[in-house]
């Protein structure tokens, strides 16, 4: 096909240019148009709105009234409001570390080029792809206080049966082991990708060295992934902030026990249970504040363990 | 290290045997342990099928590790009509399609567009105006609750009970239709491995940006257009806080929620109760085993750019 001559002069004056066209930044906006909207009313525009929203009082049926940090201040009064948040930083402190350390001796031990591997593989994924409402049944049923598999077996080594979930020393850490049985996979996958992403002589030169099994992990493994360490502990940290599947669908429907109240639940009780929507939306900038926080102070630490290749 | 060398070079067979065997040793003991870990990570998916086939008096009357006697599928029938209301389970699986297809169907089309524009269209402001969007990902959705309920309590909607749009399905999926942070990511990375020369060539044939899109960039990009369907399914359908927010009838229940209210309703009925969560599972356990390649591809990818 021939091209009309003007056309190609053109296209090619601009490239010359380098810099962006009008007709192709009107292009770039119209591609943007539905995102944009999104951005401004469903997501980064409502941060602000919150925080609006938390400087009232406001039950939806009466128009807002304009209390400044009141809500502030009572929630850090509110005793609920502090055993929510102590929960859910209990929550994030054991099981964050729990699911990287166990993620990556599994991702260590799965990545291994045996026959079978792969279905062996898909036995540690599955439980990610599952909704926490869904598993959550079957784990209230292990729990069960009176006749729960867990108890059934405790009874048959001959310990005392605990009531789990209604248990304000055990609640939590059944929530935890739970949750960590579910989320395992995608530090696996992380790791995995990361393992792999290791060049084979790396290794043939810690060996040459004399390094040991241990000695080529400390030394040529660990370094080298801590990148996918990195990546995997924020997304853990993040998520770890919003559990609540778990705890409303474990706990008996809206009255867990003190100690699965987490932040998000406390959020879902105060602004869509009993509409104290300044309230919740005061909770909810606490919650952002937190985890904006940590996440932070978590990327300052990058500099000093993550290495890149 | 030369030493090991020159005995290896050197030594006679016999002293080679005990270390292999050591060696092989080591790989079935391991071997084992990963199937009994996978074993004990299935644990649960067995206790919930064994479980949703046995008789209420199996499940309190008889040891617990003991098989259902025969398979009693009528805790299927029972959970499905154990609705009021002419409603059944199969009303939130319906719900619960139809949101997951119509979100999915959203961030594939918004998402690739605003990946397409951030990954080939110079424009001024690209950077920045990324940058807000992948912030947007470190923010628990949770945080924006409140305003994005009181918007949609704002909007009218002529066919609902009250007027807005709480009490409807629309907040469930209309936000899907404006763009996300982790769609557009994705394929933004993808778009960005596609050679530039293409688009050009096609430019010069007198193609305009939507036609490049669609024609060039869109085929090319079917395997992470793949994965962002894989994921934006599985986010909606297993999503609870959301559904259970704005809905508030028993026909309008997706599967998450139709569940959490079979708990609150039939205390003690593990049977049903297990038939129920285990045929909410069903789609996505389907779907993991036909593509697990992409699932895992999807966290994967997401982790190595972090």
């Amino acid at each position: 096909m021939t091209q009309p001559a003007h056309r190609v002069a053109r296209a090619q004056a601009q490239r010359r240019r380098g810099g962006p066209v009008a007709s192709e930044t009107r292009w770039a906006w119209l591609f943007l148009a539905p995102t944009l909207i999104g951005l401004a009313i469903l997501s980064a525009g409502p941060i602000m709105a919150t925080l609006a929203i938390s400087l009232t009082n406001w039950d939806l049926l009466t128009a807002p009234k304009w209390v400044g940090p009141d809500n502030f201040t009572k929630l850090l009064n509110d005793g609920r409001f502090i055993v929510a948040v102590r929960n859910t930083l209990f929550y994030t402190v054991i099981s964050v570390p729990l699911g990287l350390v166990l993620g990556l001796g599994l991702a260590l031990a799965l990545n291994q080029r045996i026959r079978g591997i792969a279905w062996i593989r898909t036995a540690y994924f599955l439980p990610l792809v599952t909704s926490a409402t869904a598993v959550g049944l079957v784990w209230a049923w292990i729990y069960a206080p009176s006749d729960g598999i867990l108890n059934q077996l405790l009874r048959v080594i001959g310990a005392p049966p605990q009531k789990w979930i209604s248990d304000p020393f055990w609640a939590m850490p059944a929530i935890i082991l739970m949750s960590t049985w579910q989320g395992l996979g995608t530090g696996v996958i992380i790791f995995l990708a990361g393992l792999q992403g290791v060049p084979q002589e790396y290794y043939d030169a810690a060996a040459v060295d004399g390094a040991g099994r241990w000695g080529r992990f400390r030394s040529v493994t660990l370094p080298l992934i801590t990148p996918s360490i990195f990546f995997t502990g924020i997304l853990s940290l993040i998520s770890a902030f919003q559990i609540f599947d778990q705890v409303f669908v474990l706990a008996r429907p809206g009255k867990p026990t003190e100690a699965t109240v987490t932040l998000v639940y406390f959020i879902y009780e105060n602004g869509f249970k009993n509409f104290k929507m300044g309230y919740a939306a005061a909770a909810s900038w606490i919650l952002f504040l937190i985890v904006a926080v940590l996440t932070w102070l978590y990327f300052r630490t990058q500099r000093r363990w993550v290495h890149y290749q | 290290m030369s030493a090991r060398v020159a005995s290896l070079a050197t030594a006679p067979t016999r002293r080679r045997a005990p270390a292999q065997m050591l060696r092989a040793v080591r790989r079935w003991l391991l071997y084992a342990a990963l199937i009994v870990g996978g074993l004990i990570m299935m644990g649960p998916f067995f206790w919930m099928i064994i479980t949703s086939l046995k008789t209420r008096a199996e499940v309190f009357g008889t040891a617990p590790l003991s098989l259902p006697t025969g398979a009693h599928f009528e805790n299927y029938a029972t959970m499905w009509n154990a609705f009021p209301q002419g409603v059944t389970f199969g009303t939130f699986f319906g719900n619960s399609l139809r949101l997951a297809l119509l979100c999915t169907a959203g961030q594939l089309v918004t998402s690739s567009m605003a990946a397409y524009a951030f990954a080939v269209i110079p424009f001024r402001g690209r950077g920045p105006l990324f940058g807000v969007l992948l912030a947007t990902l470190i923010i628990p959705f949770q945080v924006v609750l409140v305003p994005n309920f009181i918007l949609f309590r704002t909007l009218p909607h002529p066919f609902s009970e009250s007027g807005n749009w709480i009490g409807t399905q629309e907040p469930l999926w209309v936000g899907a239709w404006l763009g996300g942070a982790f769609g557009t990511f994705l394929l933004r990375q993808f778009f960005m491995t596609v050679p530039k020369d293409l688009a050009d060539a096609a430019r010069v044939d007198g193609a305009n940006p939507w036609q490049i899109f669609t024609r060039l960039y869109l085929p090319l990009a079917r395997p992470a257009l793949a994965t962002l369907a894989i994921f934006t399914f599985m986010w909606t359908w297993n999503d609870l806080l959301s559904p259970l927010i704005y809905l508030s009838n028993l026909d309008q229940y997706t599967t998450t929620v139709g569940l959490a209210f079979f708990k609150g309703q039939y205390i003690g009925k593990w049977p049903e109760m297990m038939a129920g969560a285990l045929v909410s599972l069903l789609p996505m356990i389907a779907l993991f085993v036909v593509a697990q390649k992409y699932f895992v591809r999807g966290i994967a990818l997401s982790g190595l750019k972090g």
